[in-house]
């Protein structure tokens, strides 16, 4: 044989082991995350009798949809909490996209006075965690006096508790869910945004709010796609806003959270029992209804997630996150 | 009324300003005004008064004395304990993440047939890394054998015996390797948004780089260390701080925080546990940074 054809037998020989190599590490790494997921399906469509059988593990052995039907009676009612979720959801997102988009620009393309403190405080605020000024919060929503404004109009404090628009109120001031890394990407993007674009809006006399709606915004559609898309997810999401300073809200993180809490295992064992008359239901049967949940409360994200999946990497890349 | 005049450059700054009020309006009263009055509660007993307003009395470090030597968490654990687990656990979880992002993404940037679904794949934990989406899906029950089976723990013994017998490993680091091995779930989970800004980062950099060293004969292990690893240190700080944040929201003294204000009714231990949680935080950020400044050398002029 020839030394060349050694070679080329070597090289091939090299390129294979290395693929095979490669593929294996992608579909272990692909298994591992999938595999909460994978775990779910038999659990949430064995009959609940079988749950906790040693010999029921990957494939039920009688078909049931009791814990879907389960999980729908326990915590999504009609499926309006889904809808309620998403709008509220994607409300709040676009309050935040709003609010960062503005900042961010301002941030990224204005020499205004102090900006490198505000920039500063941003990256403070993205670094401390909210739950460290819970309390305070939590004390200053229940009698809320914005500086002093709100006693000297109505002669008394509010009570922001509890009440639907206190989540909007703190998106708008942009401190919702980790808003300020929101502003920090878009601040990011419009920093990288070539300059050209905005002097000739000026030139072409664009005043300069006209310019940043006109030229800014429709630019920066990959900033924002990101943003809206962490946004939302992180929105629908969320327990700990909507825990804390709106309990009583519709919102379906919370109300699975709080439906389905290790101090509820009981309560919910017996109306399993009852209501689909399975008296053999194990606490086997409270994490089924509580996984098949899970697998409901994904369902939308899932559907936006598959429809968006193709842009996000590329919208990503171009966010300018990276700068 | 004389007209003011006011140059093109000033009034940019004005709307600049503008732009950025309703953060700043937050900023007083979201931020500020809280932090500020954690740190004063902190230092005093804070009681309700019969007429329905808070009464605080001036009790100095009793808060924070009381917090390490006489209060208990909801788990009856001592918080000296709890900030010390907490502390490590952040330390050692947060590489290990950072890690397997940066290795999802380099996976995921090879251009392969199914990239598409990989990508799609590699991604999901964004949305199965929320808290809720954890906690659902986790098993409350234990103990039994059909859940040895279907849960998400290995046999932790085979991992140790195997790597005692066939490497040289010591002891401690076999057992690290497997409790690693034991939450890969968990940590795949919390990869998500890491490894998206990876990938973003990967391919910023500029293909040209790749082409130079191809042509001074630089194999892949000396690109991979002298091209890739450099260009992505600026994001890796960024991965590293989101990651670093990410756990401490999810740890578990921020639970504790609420259940000292509002179960236990006693504001100004829970303050003084705030302000103690948020230097802890801010104290491990700096150290971070001191130990990162060291390992690579950051682009300043980039940021």
């Amino acid at each position: 044989m020839l030394p060349n054809d050694m070679r080329a037998v070597r090289e091939k020989m090299k390129k294979t082991i290395f693929g095979l190599l490669f593929f294996s590490l992608i579909i272990g790494m692909g298994f591992a995350i999938l595999y909460p997921l994978i775990k779910l399906a038999p659990v949430v469509f064995n009959n609940l009798e079988d749950l906790g059988n040693p010999d029921v593990i990957w494939v039920p052995e009688q078909f049931s949809t009791v814990s879907f039907q389960a999980a729908m009676r326990l915590a999504f009612g009609n499926g309006m909490p889904i809808l309620q979720s998403v709008g509220f959801a994607a409300v709040i997102a676009f309050i935040q996209i709003f609010v960062s988009a503005i900042a961010g620009y301002s941030l990224g393309r204005v020499d205004f006075w102090g900006k490198h403190l505000v920039l500063f405080l941003v990256i403070l605020t993205f670094v401390v965690p909210p739950q460290s000024l819970l309390i305070s919060q939590y004390l200053s929503f229940k009698h809320f006096d914005m500086m002093g404004i709100m006693t000297a109009m109505n002669g008394g404090t509010i009570d922001l508790l509890n009440k639907p628009y206190t989540l909007y109120l703190i998106a708008l001031f942009g401190f919702g869910v980790k808003q300020s890394m929101f502003v920090f990407i878009f601040r990011q993007f419009f920093k990288g945004l070539p300059k050209e674009l905005e002097e000739a809006a000026y030139i072409d006399g664009c005043s300069f709010y006209k310019t940043y709606f006109r030229v800014g915004l429709p630019n920066a559609v990959p900033a924002i796609m990101t943003v809206a898309i962490l946004a939302f997810v992180w929105n629908y999401g969320d327990t700990y806003y909507t825990g804390y300073f709106h309990p009583d809200g519709p919102y379906l993180s919370l109300k699975l959270a709080t439906t389905f809490a290790p101090a509820n295992v009981n309560h919910i064992l017996y109306a399993i029992r009852t209501w689909y008359d399975v008296p053999g239901a194990t606490t086997f049967a409270f994490d089924a209804a509580k996984q098949a949940a899970a697998f409901i409360y994904l369902l939308p994200l899932l559907m936006i997630y598959f429809v968006v999946q193709k842009r996000i990497v590329e919208n990503f890349e171009q966010s300018g996150i990276v700068g | 009324m004389a007209k003011i005049r006011v140059s093109y450059k000033n009034m940019r700054k004005i709307h600049g300003i503008v732009f950025v009020l309703p953060w700043l309006i937050g900023f007083i009263l979201f931020f500020i005004t809280p932090l500020a009055n954690t740190i004063k509660y902190s230092f005093h007993n804070v009681g309700v008064a019969d007429t329905g307003g808070m009464v605080q009395k001036y009790v100095g470090l009793q808060n924070y004395i009381d917090l390490f030597k006489v209060e208990v968490s909801s788990q009856s654990k001592q918080f000296l304990r709890i900030f010390s687990d907490e502390n490590l656990n952040i330390f050692v979880n947060t590489p290990v993440i950072v890690v397997f992002s940066l290795f999802c993404a380099i996976l995921i940037n090879v251009k392969f047939k199914g990239q598409g679904l990989a990508r799609v794949i590699f991604f999901l934990p964004i949305v199965l890394g929320l808290k809720v989406v954890v906690d659902l899906i986790m098993v409350t029950t234990g103990g039994d054998v059909a859940d040895a089976a279907v849960s998400e723990r290995f046999d932790n013994g085979m991992i140790i015996d195997f790597l005692l017998t066939y490497t040289f490993l010591p002891l401690k680091v076999s057992i690290f390797i497997s409790d690693l091995a034991n939450n890969v779930f968990l940590l795949l989970s919390q990869t998500g948004v890491q490894t998206l800004i990876f990938l973003a980062g990967l391919q910023s950099i500029n293909k040209s780089l790749y082409e130079v060293a191809k042509i001074e004969g630089a194999s892949s292990y000396e690109v991979f260390w002298k091209i890739t690893l450099p260009l992505m240190s600026n994001i890796s700080l960024f991965a590293f701080i989101y990651t670093f944040v990410d756990m401490f929201l999810k740890s578990s003294i921020s639970t504790e925080v609420y259940y000292f204000a509002f179960n236990k009714n006693n504001i100004g231990v829970g303050s003084a546990l705030s302000v103690v949680y948020l230097f802890n935080v801010l104290l491990d950020l700096l150290l971070l940074l001191l130990i990162l400044s060291r390992v690579v050398k950051l682009n300043h002029a980039a940021k």
